[in-house]
This record gives C-alpha cells, structure tokens and sequence, in this order.
C-alpha cells in the first residue's frame, strides 16, 4: 500500500518539479541556493534529480549558465534565458488552469461524499 | 580517504568523456555547499546520501535511455523476430539438405546421412536463430540509440505512428482456415523424407529379414536404374512443394490462390508417381518373386495388387488434399 502510494505520488510531483525549477531562475541561482529556495518553499526535491534537471534545462536552451568564480569556491549560475522565460509563463498559465479544473473536480468529489 | 572524490569519479566515470570534468566540477561545489564549515565524515556521508546512487544520479545526467530498447521500439522489434527467425530457419535447413544431396558420394550408409541431417538441421536452426536475434537487436539499439524523435509512442511495423488506416493491412485470420507454422514444417519434412527415399531407394525400400542383429536388408523393392530415369521431373515436383510450402508461410491461410496452387501441386505430384510406378520395369523382380512366394499368390497377381493399392492412396489423399484447401479458403 505505502510503496504504491509513494510511487503514485513521485508521478504526481515529477511534472511540475521543471516548473518549480523553471519559476526560482528568474534570477541566476546555483545548485544548492535553489535547493535551499525550493525547500524554504515547502518543496522538498530529489537532489539527484534536479542537478541533471538543470542540464537538461541547459540543454534545451531554457537557460543560460556561467562560471562565477570570484567567489571562496567557483559555482555555476543558471538563470532563464529569453525562450526559458517565454516557455516558462505559458507553463504557468497551463498549470493555474489545471489545478483550478482538477480543484472543482475534486472539491465537486467532496461535497458527493458529505452528502453521503 | 577523500569520500567526495570517489563519489564524484563514480558519478563521472558512467558520463561521456566531455563532459567529466564540468559535471565534477560543479558536483563538487554542490558538495562542499552542502557540509557545514567544520565538517567530519559524518557530514560528508550525510551529503551523499542526499545525493543517492552514484549510477542513479549518472543516469540522469546521461541522455542514452539505460535500456537496450525501448518502449517505442519493443513491438516492432518482437514481431520482426518473429517473422524472420522461423522464415531464416527454414531457409537454413532446405540449404543444409540441399547440400547435402549435392555432396553425398554414396558411399555413407543411408540412415547414418539421414541422422547426421537431423543433428545438423537442429544444430543450423539454433545458429541462424542466435544470429537474427543479434544482428536484429544491434540493429534495434543503434536505431534508439540514433532516433532523435522523443516521442513515447509504440512505433507500428512500417516505422511510422500508429493511425486507424494501418487496421486496413493487418489480415483478419480467422481459426479455421488459418495455416499454422508447424503444418509448414510438417509438409517441408514429408517432401525431405520422400525425396531421400526416392534418391536412396537401392538402400532403404526392400525387403527387411529379422536377422540376428536387428533388421537385415535383404534386397531392394525397386529398380533404382528405372527409377533415378525420372530425376528431373522429381526434381519440379520438389521444388513445387518447398515453393508451396513457402507459399503458405507466407501467407498464413487458406485463400484461393494457395487452394489453387495446392491443386497445381498434388496434381503434378499425382500423376508423376502414377506414372512412375506404372513403369513395368520398376518393380524389382526377384523382390516380387520373393514376395509373392511368402503370401502364395502369383508374381503378376502380386504385382498389380500392391501398385492399385498404393495408386489409390495416393489419389484418394491428394483428393483429400486438394478438397480441404478450397473448403478452408471459401471460410469467411
């Protein structure tokens, strides 16, 4: 039962990790700042998977990264480049909408079951 | 023992040459950002952990799917293996006994050349078997491997998405007029033991004795001079049935062009043998002399006896033959 319910909420979760991600890059970040952010947050995140997340990112051109190294020890920034940004606002607006769906979905679910 | 270290060269070990160096050098400053200022072991071992499985965390940096092949091409896969292997093994065993006959000098004993096909026949459907499965599944990896469409989807066998239009070239078989590989089969080994028969006649049709040790080949049923006068008509009639036989593999039922030339097949067939056995001189006859003296009926009484009776087998079966294959091809 906790392993399929585990499972079954690792699948819920793994969309909108890239967004979470996607929305804190608005300004340059590194590794373990946006684990820190995202955890302030709330979010708790598989390390080992959003360190190649951002690669990926990277890869596909939705964000830009660059060595800082002036600092006690050299870090990579990421932050959302002008298509990241674009793909970015058009997720977020995806996502507002479908959670406002699935939320009357569920809360019409809800009133079935006091009524019961 | 710098734990860090081995966890980054277990990470990058797993990675493409290129990028080593900037995935350690950023995995190693995510590290340190991770430890307190004064950190012991404890610490480090605690980082780590967060970060799990150095072949896990390898993987995701990977692009190349850590599978042989994937969902999109499994089908397609499964059901080319399925069609070539028997088709290949098939193949294998018709060219094995075909070089067989070309090479037999004669001078082996029959029903040892027989038995070492078999062993062989197994021996070669094994080796083309582990050869398709290979090559197909190198060939299947690098596709995977070289595909840039990112797509999930079960490609269908011509390579291409999946649309209702494709239901239209799948052929509905039904049960009853469907033609299963082992008939296929069946029918190649008949046309194999026939054929060695007629070629080896002078060494296995005769007459058997129970000697002391198991059979004793007394003498031989037929002329083989007579009979070996009719090669290349044996020959077409070989060759019509493998081409048959493939034929119905490839079709995998009943339909009127297989009745037809199932027909085509058992006619030919029908009328070589009568006319072959109809030869006078075929029969052997100090074998009918020794035949007829064992049930006391009169050599020629004998004769015509025995050749109407296989006659009319052989005829009744074709008839069979021929009628079943239009019966299966006209089911809907």
């Amino acid at each position: 039962m906790s392993t399929l319910l585990n499972s079954l909420m690792t699948e819920l979760r793994r969309g909108t990790l890239t967004l979470a991600v996607l929305s804190q890059l608005r300004t340059p970040q590194y590794g373990y700042s946006l684990v820190q952010l995202l955890e302030d947050s709330g979010i708790n995140i598989d390390q080992s998977t959003l360190y190649p997340l951002l690669r990926r990112l990277e890869k596909q051109e939705l964000v830009t990264s660059s060595w800082e190294t002036s600092e006690s020890r050299p870090r990579k920034y990421y932050v959302l480049s002008e298509f990241g940004l674009d793909v970015f606002l058009q997720l977020k607006r995806e996502w507002i909408n479908n959670s406002k769906e699935l939320y009357e979905l569920l809360k019409g679910d809800e009133d079935k079951d006091e009524s019961d | 023992m710098n734990l860090t270290e081995i966890y980054i060269q277990e990470v990058t070990r797993r990675l493409p040459e290129k990028n080593r160096d900037d995935i350690a050098l950023e995995l190693r400053s995510t590290i340190e950002d991770m430890l307190p200022d004064d950190y012991n072991e404890h610490d480090v071992k605690e980082a780590l952990e967060k970060l799990g499985n150095p072949a896990a965390l390898a993987s995701g940096y990977r692009d190349q799917p850590m599978h042989l092949i994937g969902p999109r091409y499994f089908d397609v896969y499964l059901s080319l293996l399925k069609m070539i292997i028997p088709i290949a093994a098939v193949i294998a065993v018709i060219s094995m006994i075909a070089e067989y006959f070309i090479s037999f000098g004669g001078e082996e004993a029959v029903m040892n050349a027989v038995l070492n096909m078999m062993g062989e026949g197994i021996w070669r459907i094994i080796e083309v078997g582990i050869h398709v499965f290979f090559w197909l599944t190198v060939v299947f990896v690098i596709l995977e491997r070289t595909d840039k469409g990112k797509e999930q989807h079960p490609l269908s066998a011509s390579l291409k998405k999946w649309t209702p239009e494709d239901l239209k070239t799948v052929i509905y078989i039904p049960k009853k007029k469907a033609i299963t590989k082992l008939e296929v089969f069946g029918y190649l080994m008949w046309t194999a033991i026939w054929a060695t028969f007629y070629f080896y006649a002078n060494h296995l049709l005769g007459i058997y004795k129970d000697g002391g040790e198991g059979l004793e080949f007394v003498m031989p049923a037929l002329n083989q001079n007579v009979l070996l006068h009719y090669w290349p008509i044996v020959i077409v009639v070989i060759a019509l049935e493998i081409g048959l036989a493939l034929y119905k593999l490839l079709k995998g039922q009943w339909t009127k062009k297989v009745a037809i030339f199932n027909t085509i097949v058992e006619l030919f067939a029908t009328v070589v043998f009568i006319v072959i056995v109809s030869n006078p001189n075929l029969m052997n006859q100090e074998s009918i002399a020794y035949m007829s003296n064992l049930f006391t009926t009169s050599t020629k009484q004998f004769e015509i006896w025995l050749i109407g009776g296989i006659i009319i087998i052989f005829v009744v079966s074709a008839a069979i033959s021929i009628f079943d294959g239009f019966r299966k091809a006209r089911i809907r």
